[in-house]
């Protein structure tokens, strides 16, 4: 077992190398010019160009991937060429907000989408299983700020009962943390519930025919044994798999997610990088989440161990 | 007691319970901070390298000047106690006020000031000028500067004072002798806040805290002049990308001021009675169609004329700022209405009935041949992006052949600086506007200048435009400048070095709560109160 994670884990340097690369020759081909971004409306060509020279952008695309990624490998993502912070520490203010918004999503989402695609495959074909997968659709047409809004303007604007915006740090108490976080992670769950519960209700059903079931319900287990301990626990992987690419959908939901909700977390911080063409941050940034995916994908596949005795790597 | 308080409360009991640990009471400093929502992002804090008016605006609460505007567009003292000129113009001598310090407690002195504006003049038009005429720029003790230049420049309090920027903005010596192309690392200035650099999140919040130690004047505050009192211990600037969240904050309490609400939002911010909605600068904005000089088809000025003469600022105005009327006006001028030196002098292409047949006689004459106009537009940016859907239509409507490339700013802002033809990355035309403040005079209107390459993008050409302009720099009276002006207005209708597509406001939406709160080309801070 040690030495697969060691192995995955020296696998993720060429990823990581293939990764650097796209995004850096992205960003050099993609239009727009920090220079004009920082020099303002008024400036001149020849403030635009000097600026553009200080910033080392005038330098062939060889000499400058080379040189930053010489600086990666030393651990030093280099500095926004707007707030001339070191990108670490840009990404070190704006991490907790973004990985709370995912870990409570994360959470909400599995705590909702399980027994949801559960109950559905139990009552298949019944009203209960039309209900949820009719809310499963609807999780998926409607986007993210959409949702965001209504969330907004009910519970924020006419009830009152949650803020509409912002983000406080678990260590100003737990309360005012979770109170920002429950209406963007509903928000951001709604598409991953809708998800989770399709694939939970799928291999539900598959492992619900299964003969050991047959033989379970005839020994007399009780039907939330039966669902919750037997038949769950042998449709995990599938689910586990769900969770492990959704993280994904995560990523990019946050991005909206932060916008609507004020949330200054990763996914704003990379707009702002990409709108700017702040090429540091957003490269480091980009290489940061492949990093974090790579090692989310091998976490789910030691969890499969875990879930399934026969998977041995 | 509202429902987030009985559900605070009792989510904190369980929380203490839970944790032993009460959660964080959020109120306890309410009055005394002031929560604003920023036009912008504020990325970078450096006024002299970056220009953009976020910067300016947050600048204005961390570095005074040495002079500020009035609401009359009048220089008047600021950190300068006195001022005195010699018989000939050509020796200036300023006396800063006693007291003054930086953030850091050292005394503000004449050597700071003498480095803050060599920084500026290396990078404002003004400034340039300046600098291309000075002779000496000395401390002459702690508190006595001495400029010589070698030509009167009568206008020199006025460009100390400017809110255009880059405004010069005094930093103590050793941050003003960073080179005014690289930013500066530290934020200490001896404005009426303090940076609270520990609490800056870019892109997301910004903090300022009272500056015990500033010496406000002893006017009454005005605009950039007088007294800068502030009756708040703390401002956040909250930075909310997205419209209708910066909405429901300000709704819901969470938020004080809004600068720029945009138009649609605003009748659900009116009424709310617990909102007050205003014009934020009565000195607005200037739209602007930028034709390319340098390529076909408006290298040619009938082809020009031709779009000037089509060109409706109705449609354009109301495709920006929508049904409110009290949001426009048209324009037929390229300075800012109800300032002293507007004019309308040669206006008239602009006023009255659309001429589309017109229009499409001069294309003719012109030799339009129906090559594509290469549109650059902004989706990005709401006005522009609604001022390009009118264009297209217009430019069709007078029988051109249109190349709408919808992009983001940042990519419009690098094709624009192309000088290449359309076809091999070039542009045609693309849109902008002008805040009116940079609007009122032709040191701050880049746009209005037609010096050829040296000129803004589109590189109008005009020696006559040039020489109104020069004229305007040396006139010696209000009357004088007027006669340049009017001149100059019309010299740049004729040449159309860009179309006004009309004057348009803003709004600015704050708590009922909130006083003091006034209109200017700024957000004002000082005299509002919290109550």
């Amino acid at each position: 077992m040690l030495g697969y994670i060691v192995r995955r884990v020296l696998a993720t340097i060429p990823v990581m190398a293939i990764v650097a690369l796209f995004v850096f020759s992205l960003l050099y081909i993609a239009p727009g010019d920090p220079a004009v971004v920082i020099a303002g409306d008024q400036a001149s060509l020849e403030d635009i160009e000097r600026i553009r020279t200080g910033l080392g952008l005038d330098r062939p695309f060889v000499v400058r991937f080379a040189e930053w990624s010489l600086q990666v490998l030393s651990g030093d993502l280099g500095k926004s060429m707007f707030t001339g912070l070191p990108v670490t520490e840009l990404i070190g203010q704006r991490i907790e907000p973004t990985l709370s918004l995912m870990m409570v999503t994360l959470v909400l989402a599995v705590l909702v989408a399980v027994p949801i695609g559960v109950l559905a495959a139990w009552r298949a074909g019944g009203w209960l299983d039309r209900g949820f997968m009719a809310l499963a659709v609807a999780g998926f047409s409607v986007p993210v700020f959409v949702v965001g809004y209504l969330l907004a303007y009910v519970f924020a604007l006419q009830l009152d009962w949650l803020p509409v915006q912002g983000y406080t740090p678990l260590a100003k108490g737990l309360w005012p943390w979770l109170e920002n976080l429950i209406l963007p992670a509903i928000a951001l769950g709604f598409v991953y519930i809708a998800l989770i519960a399709r694939i939970t209700r799928a291999t539900m059903l598959e492992v619900l025919s299964q003969d050991y079931i047959r033989t379970a319900r005839a020994k007399g287990l009780g039907e939330g044994a039966i669902l919750f301990v037997h038949a769950l626990k042998n449709a995990a992987v599938p689910i586990v798999t769900v969770i492990g690419i959704g993280v994904a959908l995560l990523i990019g939901g946050a991005v909206v997610t932060e916008s609507v909700f004020a949330i200054p977390g990763l996914g704003r911080l990379t707009i702002d990088a990409i709108v700017r063409r702040d090429y540091p941050v957003i490269q480091g940034i980009v290489l940061m989440f492949s990093f974090v995916y790579v090692l989310v994908n091998l976490v789910v596949d030691l969890i499969y161990t875990a879930l399934d005795p026969r998977i041995r790597y | 007691m509202d429902r987030r308080t009985v559900i605070k409360g009792l989510t904190a009991a369980g929380t203490l319970a839970a944790t032993g640990k009460l959660a964080a009471p959020a109120v306890a400093q309410g009055a005394k901070v002031l929560k604003f929502v920023p036009q912008a992002n504020l990325a970078n804090f450096d006024p002299i390298w970056g220009t953009q008016y976020v910067v300016r605006n947050a600048s204005q609460l961390v570095w005074d000047t040495l002079y500020g505007l009035d609401s009359k567009l009048q220089p008047k003292r600021q950190m300068v106690e006195s001022e005195e000129v010699s018989a000939d113009g050509l020796t200036w001598t300023f006396k800063l006020r006693d007291g003054l310090k930086f953030h850091d407690g050292e005394k503000v002195l004449a050597k700071d000031a003498v480095a803050s504006i060599g920084r500026w003049t290396n990078r404002d038009s003004m400034g340039l000028m300046l600098k291309a005429i000075q002779k000496e720029l000395t401390a002459v003790d702690d508190r006595t500067i001495k400029w010589v230049l070698s030509k009167p420049y009568p206008k020199i309090t006025y460009a100390l004072a400017k809110v255009g920027t880059p405004c010069c903005f005094i930093m103590p010596e050793r941050l003003a002798k960073t080179d005014p192309f690289k930013q500066i690392d530290e934020y200490i200035g001896s404005g009426p806040m303090r940076f609270v650099r520990a609490d800056w999140k870019p892109g997301a919040l910004a903090a300022f805290e009272k500056f015990k130690d500033y010496v406000p004047r002893n006017e009454p505050g005005e605009w950039w002049s007088g007294g800068k009192v502030m009756h708040v211990d703390r401002i956040e600037w909250v930075i909310m990308p997205d419209p209708a969240t910066a909405s429901a904050a300000l709704q819901n309490g969470e938020v004080d001021w809004w600068e720029t609400p945009i138009p649609d939002l605003v009748p659900v911010l009116k009424r709310n009675r617990n909102i007050k909605v205003d014009i934020a600068d009565p000195l607005g904005n200037i739209g602007a169609f930028r034709l390319n000089h340098m390529h076909p088809p408006f290298n040619n000025v009938k082809a020009r004329r031709a779009v000037q003469v089509a060109l409706s600022q109705e449609d354009y105005m109301r495709a920006v700022v929508g049904s409110d009327d009290k949001l426009w006006k048209p324009i037929p001028s390229f300075f800012t209405p109800g300032t002293p030196l507007y004019s309308e002098d040669g206006g008239e292409p602009l006023k009255g009935k659309r001429d589309y047949d017109l229009a499409k006689k001069l294309l003719a004459e012109a030799g339009y041949s129906g090559l594509a106009v290469t549109c650059l537009v902004a989706q990005d940016q709401a006005p522009l992006k609604a001022m390009g859907e009118i264009t297209a239509d217009l430019l069709k409507k007078i029988g051109m052949t249109v190349d709408f490339v919808a992009t983001d700013w940042g990519t419009v802002g690098q094709r624009r600086a192309s000088k290449n033809p359309p076809g091999q990355g070039g542009w045609g035309m693309f849109h902008t506007w002008h805040a009116g403040a940079d609007c009122v005079n032709p040191a701050s209107h880049i746009a209005v200048r037609a010096s050829g390459d040296k000129a803004w993008f589109g590189w109008p050409d005009s020696p006559e435009v040039e020489k109104e302009v020069a004229a305007w720099y040396d006139a010696k009276s209000l009357d004088e400048e007027k006669t340049t002006i009017a001149r100059l207005n019309k010299a740049a209708m004729e040449h159309v070095v860009f179309i006004p597509t009309g004057f348009y406001f803003g709004y600015q939406a704050w708590r009922a709560n909130v006083e003091g709160i006034g209109n200017g080309p700024l957000p004002w801070f000082w005299g509002v109160k919290k109550t």
